[in-house]
């Protein structure tokens, strides 16, 4: 809105990257970032598109997210796996689905998968790869069905089978051999789980469970956690500490409030005439 | 000095008259009493803001006007007064209303809406080299809040929150109509006729589903509000404000 | 060496039935130098709201401010108190604004939404340095001993526990892992947050 507003669209605020650059120099390397190592893939069939995600997060060699969620929203027809950093791709496709939902609101139309795929290919060209978003869009409007994949730098490709993330290969390697084109919509769905099962398997980045939608022309249906191959075992005891285990030197109690009660005291209302 | 028209403090908008006036915010309500009526009415379990969409001439294409505008999915505005204005508040609007999602991962309450209109039109009252909005809103929408609520926004910048109120042509005898008209417990079913009838008591002509706009909030259920988003906590809001199709505008006039 | 281990600390967060704790360790180092053993990095955002700042202190400190600024500006203009959903959406959303120049904390956060309902629904969630968030069902954890805290909560933490029992499960969880962590530790303190209370406690631990 207007300069005065504090819900202005923020943009990037570099004032701490003197100070961190010099810490840089004297050794102190960045934190690494979450980042999703991910398989993402989607394909084509008859009737439409399904994509298909793993769902584990990484910090370097740590799993920081063992159920996160990579298909993102962009539109209702319109959704895009992300991989990469995960604030990237997180807040990438955040910005571009408002900027869609605005679009749709000021052309008073359905907006199509090219729209989104253009503004998301211009966003990371703009920033040269530093946003670290590999994204796999997919979705259905007034045009037909669209695949498209989107790589850091902001180059395209519009393919009728695709993967990205550190387990593509693998998954690559299920569709390579198993798509067909003008496949049925349960076929589809079970080649993307094997390519996102190829994955979590075969690959250190990708783990945990199968995330899985399929858009079609009128119906867009989002399947979290179609698959869950590696649920944990229950655990046969517990390890539950006896109370008073923990030794403590200071306590202190707050109080919340739960209920409020207003009395009227006196009786008589106030006079106002 | 202060004559009929205004005088010599017509045209400088910051300054004020000796009488304590700012003749140019008072020109531009001019221009909204010129608008078509508009108005809104605050049901039990909804909101209703409904206006007329005449044209000056029948050459013209009605079907791509809009004078009901969506902002986001709990919030819609209805004007009266100068239709370009309008154009630029509601996209202003809009950008608030996202730039608040992006920060705050939901959309904003009515009140937060509207008071960031109500400071862009107010900024329009006090900066140098523009003119006021010719335009007064009505501002409908929900929020887990305050629940449904209806704010009216002038082109001076003040705002306040009513249970029906109209705006434009014929406001004040539509005032009276709603006065009368208005309970409480009044269902959103009714509220939508009572809207119908108060327009049509300054009617020109035939009141049709092209001739009529019609947005209405409706509250969310227990049920729905214990359901939450669609798709889980990550997913997006269930809308609460939605304009009525021509069909169902039809089937509103008809009964 | 990480900027993280420039002056230590670490947090974690669990749910509980109807009930969450949050608990850090209560170091301030420099490097390998203890400086200070009651050095804060938790803080009340709200009454049902608490958020743990682990990281680069003068960023705990800045942040600090910065999201008690946001959060009064909140309060006073929409005249109400901010939901820990919300909250940790603002706390995402400062961060990844800084995604090219970060600051150096990775925020957790607990507290106890309202449901239409009426009653109170546990919440807790951690973002990484720019701000990406992980809402967790379970449990949640940042800072030097983080590696460390991921183990033993994974072994310790299980569904629904009482409060009382919460906290034992939260405080053993700290007080091991900061125990193999040479840059936490210096004393712990918990918070346990019910709907009519939160209780925090400072614990006994190793103070070297």
């Amino acid at each position: 809105m207007s300069s005065s507003s504090i819900y202005s669209p923020p943009g990037f605020d570099f004032s701490n990257q003197l100070r961190n650059n010099f810490m840089l120099q004297k050794g102190l390397p960045l934190p690494k970032a979450t980042s999703t190592g991910t398989t993402i893939v989607g394909c084509l069939f008859k009737d439409g598109i399904v994509l298909g995600a793993d769902t584990r997060a990484t910090e370097g060699p740590i799993v920081a997210d063992k159920n996160c969620e990579k298909i993102h929203y962009i539109t209702e027809s319109i959704r895009c796996c992300g991989a990469g950093t995960a604030a990237d791709t997180e807040f990438t496709t955040a910005l571009i689905s408002s900027n869609m939902e605005m679009h749709a609101l000021q052309t008073g139309r359905k907006p199509r998968v090219v729209t989104a795929m253009t503004m998301l290919k211009q966003m990371l060209f703009r920033y040269q790869g530093q946003v670290g978003a590999a994204l796999v869009l997919g979705g259905v409007d007034a045009t037909g069905a669209h695949l498209f994949t989107i790589h850091p730098h902001g180059s395209t490709d519009k393919l009728p089978y695709v993967t990205m993330g550190s387990g593509s290969l693998a998954a690559m390697a299920v569709f390579e051999s198993g798509w067909k084109p003008n496949m049925e919509r349960e076929d589809a769905l079970n080649l993307v789980k094997l390519a996102i099962a190829a994955g979590i398997f075969n690959d250190l980045g990708s783990g945990s469970n199968i995330d899985a939608c399929i858009i079609t022309a009128n119906n867009t249906e989002m399947l979290r956690n179609v698959e869950m191959p590696n649920v944990r075992v229950q655990k046969e005891r517990d390890y539950k500490f006896r109370r008073g285990t923990t030794a403590w030197k200071k306590e202190d109690v707050r109080k919340l409030i739960v209920e409020e009660q207003t009395l009227l005291i006196g009786g008589d209302e106030m006079d106002t005439s | 000095m202060a004559s009929a028209d205004g005088g010599a403090y017509s045209y400088s908008l910051t300054v004020f008259s000796p009488s304590g006036k700012l003749v140019q915010i008072e020109h531009a309500l001019a221009a909204v009493a010129q608008g078509t009526t508009s108005l809104g009415i605050k049901a039990s379990n909804g909101i209703v803001i409904a206006t007329e969409k005449k044209t000056s001439s029948i050459l013209i294409d009605d079907s791509v006007i809009d004078k009901v505008a969506v902002i986001c999915p709990n919030i819609g505005i209805v004007y009266s007064g100068m239709g370009p204005d309008f154009r630029v508040l509601i996209t202003k609007a809009r950008k608030s209303a996202q730039a608040y999602w992006k920060i705050y991962g939901e959309y904003p309450p009515t009140r937060v809406l509207t008071q960031e209109i109500a400071t862009v039109m107010q900024k329009a009252t006090q900066s140098g080299g523009v003119r006021p909005y010719g335009v007064s809103l009505l501002v409908a929408g929900w929020d887990s809040h305050r629940g449904p609520t209806l704010y009216q926004v002038d082109p001076s910048g003040s705002y306040w929150a009513w249970k029906a109120s109209a705006i434009g042509k014929n406001m004040l005898n539509a005032k009276t109509f709603l006065e009368k008209r208005y309970n409480d417990d009044i269902s959103l079913e009714d509220a939508i006729h009572t809207a119908l009838l108060t327009l049509k008591e300054g009617f020109e002509g035939q009141m049709t589903e092209k001739t009529i706009e019609i947005g209405v909030v409706t509250v969310p259920t227990e049920a729905e509000l214990e359901e939450g988003k669609i798709g889980g906590e990550t997913g997006r809001v269930r809308p609460t404000f939605r304009k009525l199709s021509e069909e169902e505008v039809r089937d509103y006039l008809a009964l | 060496m990480s900027i993280m281990e420039y002056n230590g600390g670490s947090v974690v967060a669990m749910v509980g039935k109807d009930c969450v704790a949050i608990a850090s360790d209560l170091r301030l180092g420099n490097q390998a130098l203890g400086i200070s053993s009651n050095f804060q990095k938790i803080f009340p955002i709200t009454d049902r709201i608490y958020l743990g700042l682990p990281g680069l202190a003068t960023d705990v400190t800045t942040l600090r401010e910065r999201f008690r600024f946001r959060v009064n500006m909140y309060t006073i203009k929409e005249e109400r108190e901010i939901e820990p959903e919300t909250f940790a959406h603002l706390v995402s959303s400062t961060l990844y604004e800084h995604r090219f120049g970060p600051y150096f904390v990775e925020p957790v956060m607990a507290g106890l939404s309202k449901t239409p309902s009426g009653g109170v629904k546990p919440f807790i969630a951690a973002t990484d340095l720019i701000g990406c968030l992980n809402f967790a069902k379970d449990f949640v954890v940042a800072g030097t001993a983080s590696s460390k805290l991921y183990g033993v909560a994974e072994g310790l933490w299980e569904p629904d526990l009482e409060a009382e029992d919460l906290f034992e499960t939260i405080s053993q969880t700290l007080l091991n892992a900061v125990d193999r962590d040479a840059y936490s530790g210096w004393g712990c303190i918990v918070h346990v947050i019910t709907k009519d209370k939160v209780v925090t406690r400072t614990l006994k631990g190793r103070m070297d």
